[in-house]
């Protein structure tokens, strides 16, 4: 098998529209969450709060590459343009068929897809439909247009599975160099904000709805006065690299990839299950060849909703006690959801880099289900040398990818 | 039904259309501009065309034959303008 490095890192986020000030905002305590104006038209929807990023330079796309894109697929192809600058990757490797795209998300552009029922449902209506819904509006959008716009002719692929989309889109990133099939992969995810993708958590009971009136205090992950997630939205992408091409060129390295899992739940279609969470990390370590107690930081799903926070701790206990430091980062830009994995692992390398532990934004007061594991709740100094990231997707899918740092 | 139009507020309301929808400054919108080769037109853009139109000129266009037979900005002009004369009075 071949090793497995990162050598690039792009982000539009909602701290900013670069990892610099996605990782500067985290560093410095912001909330992206603000209260959205307009929402409140819907009826039934009690989530009023979110984490937008910001559309821009779009323009800077040439026009046949951004009619087929939606907000989601603008802001993966930034962050992709990103990644490859950042890895110093020039364009004649795009079209080697040597490197892959895998950019995983919960589902097509949702403004595309909500325009594109408005205009055809009221009057059963297709002739007001434009070419382009269609290639805004399907799974593979993100993976679709930044692969065509770049002229990408490696394997292109979307892994959807709502919140673990990225980090699967990286795990299979990461099999497909360690087994020589691609020399290197871009991949990670992206995600859009709309009022109906909230909506769809909303009817789940499973948003924040206390905090409308004062959103940076929400999502609250782990903490006693948490109540529910909160959306946000952007892209982020990795670039993987095979070990020895990324020596042989003198690439920056952030971290070697050691060890991933995916797995079923196969108990409740939307709630987490404690054991399989265990198994799933368990799993992802032992890929490795590491133990729990090699881990130095555990970044967590957490999202904050009731029930998720609980079974995640618990199992993060069971596998890791009381002594591994552990945070979310989702007080901080929200839930971007199919780009979660791929942003929260950004922000992770970051930590690694500089030796600090960022904390868990608005967790006051640890909730009495949430204890028993090493909650960070201030920035830690701390060195380290593995972390391990963790996303649980509605359908019970789970994921977890452990990353390692590079010693000279 | 709309207001009759002029063959001038014709031209510059297809104009709109194209600068509006595909970005191609008004400079380079002559009569004589194939759609294909000068203003770089595709197929799929053409879908897009005609949905475009007949949201300016309020006319269902969609399954018209003579659509295929479009090749240069004038045909455009010269296709809004027959649907006039046969009484689908377009209102930009």
């Amino acid at each position: 098998m071949k090793r497995v490095v990162i050598t690039g890192l792009g982000a539009i986020s909602p701290l900013g529209n670069d990892v610099p000030s996605l990782v500067a905002g985290v560093e410095q305590g912001k909330s992206a969450v603000q209260f959205m104006e307009g929402w409140d038209q819907y009826v039934g929807l009690r989530s009023l709060v979110a984490a937008p990023a910001e559309l821009r330079n779009e323009k800077a796309i040439p026009r046949k590459s951004r009619r087929s894109m939606g907000r989601m697929s603008i802001f993966a192809l930034q962050a992709t343009q990103q990644a490859l600058a950042d890895a110093g990757l020039g364009e004649e490797i795009l079209s080697s068929a040597r490197l892959g795209c895998i950019i995983g998300s919960t589902m097509g552009s949702a403004t595309s897809l909500s325009e594109t029922f408005e205009t055809m449902l009221p009057e059963r209506d297709l002739s007001k439909l434009t070419a382009m819904k269609f290639f805004q509006c399907v799974s593979h959008t993100a993976a679709m247009n930044v692969a065509h716009c770049l002229g990408i002719t490696g394997w292109v692929m979307a892994t959807s599975a709502a919140c673990a989309s990225s980090l699967q889109a990286i795990g299979t990133g990461y099999e497909l160099v360690r087994m020589g099939r691609q020399d290197l992969v871009i991949c990670g995810g992206a995600e859009e904000l709309h009022p109906t993708v909230t909506a769809s958590f909303d009817i789940l009971l499973a948003t924040s709805t206390g905090y409308n009136d004062d959103p940076q205090r929400t999502p609250r992950p782990f903490d006693s006065e948490r109540d529910g997630l909160v959306c946000g939205e952007g892209s982020g992408i990795i670039v993987l690299e095979e070990y020895e091409r990324a020596l042989e060129r003198n690439a920056k390295i952030y971290a070697e990839v050691v060890g991933y899992h995916t797995g079923g739940s196969g108990q409740h279609v939307s709630q987490s299950g404690r054991e399989a969470i265990v198994d799933c990390m368990s799993a992802a370590l032992s890929g490795a060849g590491l133990s729990p107690g090699d881990v130095d930081y555990v970044s967590a799903h957490g999202t904050a909703t009731r029930h998720g926070d609980e079974v995640e701790a618990q199992a993060i206990g069971e596998v890791f006690g009381e002594k591994v430091p552990v945070s979310s980062l989702k007080g901080y830009f929200g839930h971007t959801l199919g780009a979660s994995g791929a942003l929260e692992l950004i922000v992770s390398l970051a930590m690694m880099g500089r030796g600090v532990i960022f904390p868990t934004l608005n967790l006051d007061h640890v909730d009495e289900g949430c204890k028993g594991v090493g909650h960070v709740m201030a920035p830690l100094r701390r060195d380290l040398r593995v972390v391990i990231k963790n996303c649980f997707a509605f359908g019970g899918i789970n994921a977890a990818l452990v990353c390692r740092r590079l010693e000279d | 039904m709309g207001a009759r139009m002029t063959e001038q507020e014709i031209r510059a309301a297809v104009d709109d259309v194209l600068e509006d929808y595909f970005e191609i400054e008004r400079e380079r919108l002559l009569p004589e501009a194939s759609i294909f080769e000068d203003l770089e037109l595709d197929s799929l853009d053409i879908v897009d065309l005609v949905v475009a139109m007949q949201k300016k000129f309020n006319v269902r266009i969609r399954d018209d034959e003579r659509v295929r037979d479009i090749r240069t900005l004038g045909d455009i002009y010269q296709f809004v303008l027959t649907l006039q004369e046969e009484g689908i009075s377009p209102a930009a």
